[in-house]
């Protein structure tokens, strides 16, 4: 038995003792319910929305042990069928809905919700479960308003359920040990002045819908939808959604403020429908942000394009003094740099942090199967300086660390295991508010042509 | 054509010889040796890890069992430093020029089944300088010991 006299408390050990205390008084309705005599770790799920990113959720889930499917709800007919035979494929029996209300009276043992709808039903359908005392995992964006998405936060602080909002780059690995042990951990980017992200998609087609199989006008109206056009391309229109800096660039800019750890400041941006004859919001947008980090402004720009994929698809480069981390949820547009003037970076290839490249951008010329490893061969002529003023070239370096599940997986882990043992969500409804704010200011910006300023409180709910 | 004019040309292919075989017997003496190197340091267990990694590389892109590819790999060292130390030395000069030759071209074989163009090339020219020694061998000259 250790001696207690012998380790006095120290002011450490009891803010330490103290934080674990209070996050396990913070869960502990939630580790209560596995300890309720059943002894079962299985998670009970309904699906609300059953359209392209629902089966994405579903699919990820369906890899998860112990989540078990009760119910699927969607209003067309084409999405609900698809989900629920896909999940009779996998042994699951859920109940189809039309109306989530039904579902969440009939169905009494569910103990979380996966909410896929259109933005502009996210409040009601998250304060409906909430209310229902049901668990909540909904897709970003939180909301399509500011109003909205305050109503999802307080349904679950009063309701005491959890919130998830499906920022999933927070519980990717690689953006874990990005964030924990590149840029705050051993701080290798050194002062972060500056962040740009972009997200490039070709020009696409509006969805459309097969013959015979679309809801009549009366349906559509009940739930909300001008026709059938806008029901397929809701993400379009700004009755149902927030436009590509919600589709797309809610993802990045979450990650901006995540990884810095500070809200902006303040918003500029401009965008325009120019390309799109059926559309109402933007097709290309730029916003800029300023960040008041401690050791100084930060500023960000995004750039969201629908009509080219030229520029480098999605990622987002956070830039420092010392070194640069560009991070994508595609590893191969992944990759950390660093500059000449920083220290060497053996110790942390040494300790994990960082690895050299063994392929692609800064990896030795390509050794062949037949070939001796380790030859030095001679590169091709260096490049020409053009300019006396050009700095050092970057050295490029990899995270050795890779998703190998499917990129909405961990975030569903994360969020069942809230549930199962209590474990501190990786994207509460508060912090998903903060990000909603931050996108939804995008979209006054573009509207007002200039500078909006954000207070501090802006980003409570 | 004078007889001075005659000894000239005769004294130039005989340099021009002389040239082919110290450059083909470096080559292939080198050749041979860097297969036994790994890490800078030179041992047996490298040069077989080192062929063994050959052997299965070109077995792993082509049609060529390991049973082929294996015993020509763990030959290759020792037979190019054979053939370069008797070109040097100037021993049975035609018939090592001639094996010299063969070698390459069953090097290359192994590059053109795995579809490597430029190795077969760089390979070629080996083959070409020895065709260039048959036809000068003639001029022979600091020979140990003489065809």
């Amino acid at each position: 038995m250790s001696d207690l006299s012998s380790s006095p408390l120290t002011r450490r050990d009891f803010l330490s003792t103290s934080a674990k205390l209070g996050a396990f008084i913070a869960a502990a309705p939630y580790v209560a319910r596995g300890a309720d005599g059943t002894g079962s770790d299985q998670v009970n799920v309904a699906v609300i929305g059953c359209g392209e990113q629902g089966r994405i959720l579903i699919n990820a889930a369906l890899k998860i042990p112990g989540v078990r499917f009760k119910a699927v709800c969607d209003i067309w007919p084409v999405n609900r069928n698809y989900a629920e035979n896909i999940l009779k494929k996998f042994g699951h029996d859920p109940k189809p809905f039309e109306d989530y209300r039904e579902l969440l009276a009939t169905v009494k043992d569910i103990d979380a919700v996966i909410i896929a709808s259109p933005d502009f039903t996210h409040a009601e359908h998250t304060v409906a479960a909430h209310k229902a005392g049901k668990h909540v995992y909904c897709e970003k964006l939180m909301s399509n308003t500011v109003e909205g998405a305050r109503s999802m936060v307080v349904a679950s602080r009063e309701s005491k359920k959890l919130l998830q909002l499906g920022h999933q780059r927070r519980s990717n690995p690689r953006y874990q040990h990005a964030k924990d042990k590149i840029v705050t951990g051993n701080r290798l980017l050194g002062r972060i002045t500056n962040i740009t992200g972009e997200w490039h998609r070709a020009v696409s087609a509006d969805l459309g819908f097969p013959v015979g199989k679309g809801l009549s006008d009366a349906k559509l109206a009940e739930y909300g939808y001008a026709n059938m056009h806008e029901f397929r391309n809701w993400r379009w229109f700004k009755k149902y959604a927030g436009g590509p800096m919600s589709d797309l660039g809610a993802h990045q800019i979450d990650v901006y403020n995540w990884m810095l750890g500070v809200n902006p400041s303040s918003c500029m941006a401009s965008g325009g429908v120019d390309y799109y004859k059926t559309h109402e919001w933007y097709d290309n947008a730029i916003a800029i942000f300023e960040y008041p980090t401690k050791e100084g402004i930060v500023r960000a720009t995004y750039n969201v394009l629908t009509t080219t994929s030229a520029g480098g698809g999605y990622h987002e480069y956070f830039m420092g003094d010392e070194g640069a981390l560009k991070i994508s949820e595609s590893p191969k547009a992944t990759k950390l740099y660093r500059e000449a003037r920083a220290p060497e970076w053996d110790e942390w290839t040494t300790k994990g942090v960082v690895a050299a490249p063994l392929s692609g951008e800064g990896a030795p010329p390509a050794v062949k199967p037949w070939e001796k490893v380790g030859v030095k061969k001679l590169g091709g002529p260096s490049k020409a300086t053009v300019d006396v003023r050009e700095t050092a070239a970057l050295s490029a370096w990899d995270i050795p660390v890779t998703l190998d599940k499917a990129i909405h997986q961990p975030h569903l882990e994360n969020f069942f295991d809230a549930i199962r043992k209590g474990t501190p969500l990786n994207c509460s409804g508060e912090s998903a508010f903060a990000t909603a704010v931050t996108i939804l200011k995008i979209n006054e910006a573009v509207a007002a042509q200039k500078t909006l300023t954000f207070a501090p409180s802006d980003f409570i709910a | 054509m004078s007889e001075s004019s005659s000894n000239d040309t005769r004294c130039a292919y005989t340099y021009a010889f002389f040239l082919i075989r110290l450059w083909l017997g470096l080559r292939a003496f080198f050749a041979g040796l860097e297969k036994f190197e790994k890490g800078g340091a030179y041992s047996f267990t490298a040069y077989y890890e080192n062929m063994g990694r050959m052997a299965s590389g070109i077995t792993g892109a082509s049609f060529l069992p390991l049973w082929t590819t294996r015993p020509f790999a763990h030959s290759i060292g020792y037979l190019l430093i054979l053939v370069g130390v008797t070109l040097l030395l100037g021993i049975k000069t035609r018939l090592t020029l001639l094996a010299h030759g063969l070698l390459y071209v069953a090097l290359s074989f192994g590059l053109m089944v795995v579809q490597e163009g430029e190795g077969v090339a760089w390979l070629g020219m080996h083959v070409i300088l020895a065709i260039g020694g048959l036809l000068l061998v003639q001029y022979n000259r600091f020979a140990l010991a003489r065809d």
